[in-house]
């Protein structure tokens, strides 16, 4: 089993650093990969002057651009699994073991989820993903608990399709699409931090549009997409 | 509003809808940009179905008939859709020369060091 950790990094000089520093002391069993998505600050520069293993975008491609570009190297150099960790240092390395273990018992994506054992707290913060998860269970019939959870390891057949399917993105509506194609989907409880330094790229207006267009997109284009064709899981094929 | 145009409306969006669906899944388009298009099909389909709405905004507005708030409507959700298409269409043209650009010199350096051997 190979794991690839990709790191999409957007303007995150204050936290590559001591993100990816941890993960090449603390865990030198998994492999990484930063993409750089055209940062304006100087997260390239850091990451070639650490020596990091890097993908310098040159122009911003948007999260979604930059994770398919790691999902190609995934490919590309024979991973297993991939697994989406945030720059920032809100996810924690330790879960890692925890996914990939859920994911090795056949899984194709394992959501690190927040929500998973504990209860979602009744918060407006909440509200975009109770909708969202309202939306994937009547159109899946599936309790999907934390769909917003950017901590999710891929299995190898759902790389190969991310790397290059246009409208798979690591969001929910792809995980509601995934799951409509007979993949397996699991959650496994994580805990998670505030981000620590830096500002997110969500404000409120803009996590407004996010959640109307995850709503929009799994009840009304999801449900009416033809399944995409899975590949068989099984010995891997070395090619 | 007249039940003529109120169906005319009507299968219109629902075309609108179809043939955003068919492009999606042969991947010509993205999601995120079909969702304009969705959004707009079913305020359509809503505004044909409640044509209280538009004669509401009409009385709001000052406006004489339903059908002029229908034009006006759409010519505004047109231009502010115009406008961000400008920006998008600037901002893909500076990407597309910052990576022409950014290739061309890389393959220079390539090229030198091919030369140098």
């Amino acid at each position: 089993m190979k794991l690839l950790i990709i790191v999409p990094a957007y303007n995150e000089r204050e936290n590559i650093e001591r993100v990816i520093d941890q993960l090449i002391q603390d865990y030198p069993q998994y492999s990484y990969v930063v993409v750089n998505d055209g940062s304006k600050d100087d997260t390239a520069q850091i990451c070639r002057r650490k020596g990091y293993n890097l993908i310098d975008l040159p122009v911003n491609l948007g999260l979604a651009g930059g994770f398919q570009a790691g999902m190609q190297y995934a490919e590309k150099h024979g991973f297993d699994y991939a697994i989406q960790y945030d720059a920032d240092g809100q996810h924690r390395a330790e879960y890692i073991g925890k996914l990939l273990e859920e994911c090795e018992k056949g899984n194709d994506i394992v959501i690190g989820s927040r929500f998973a054992e504990k209860k979602k707290p009744l918060s407006l913060r909440m509200l975009g993903s109770r909708l969202i998860s309202g939306a994937i269970r009547i159109t899946t019939f599936r309790k999907i608990k934390d769909p917003t959870s950017g901590m999710r390891v891929y299995s190898r057949r759902m790389i190969e399709l991310f790397a290059h399917h246009t409208n798979l993105s690591p969001e929910p509506d792809s995980v509601a699409y995934m799951i409509k194609s007979g993949a397996k989907v699991s959650e496994v409880q994580v805990e998670m931090d505030e981000r620590i330094a830096g500002v997110s790229y969500l404000n409120a207006p803009k996590a407004m549009f996010y959640m109307l267009r995850m709503v929009v997109s799994i009840l009304f284009i999801q449900v009416f997409r033809s399944p995409v064709r899975l590949k068989e899981p099984g010995p891997k094929d070395e090619t | 509003m007249s039940d003529t145009l109120r169906i005319v409306l009507i299968v219109a969006s629902v075309l609108c809808l179809l043939f955003m669906l068919r492009k999606i899944s042969q991947s010509k388009v993205r999601i995120d940009d079909a969702i304009f298009w969705i959004v707009g099909a079913f305020v359509l389909v809503i505004i044909s179905i409640f044509p209280q709405i538009p004669s509401w905004c009409c009385d709001l507005l000052g406006i004489q008939t339903p059908v002029n708030f229908l034009f006006l409507f759409m010519i505004f959700i047109l231009l502010v859709k115009l406008f961000y298409m400008t920006i998008r269409v600037s901002q893909l043209e500076s990407k597309v020369k910052e990576l022409s650009q950014r290739y061309a010199l890389d393959h220079m350096d390539d090229e030198v060091k091919q030369d140098e051997k």
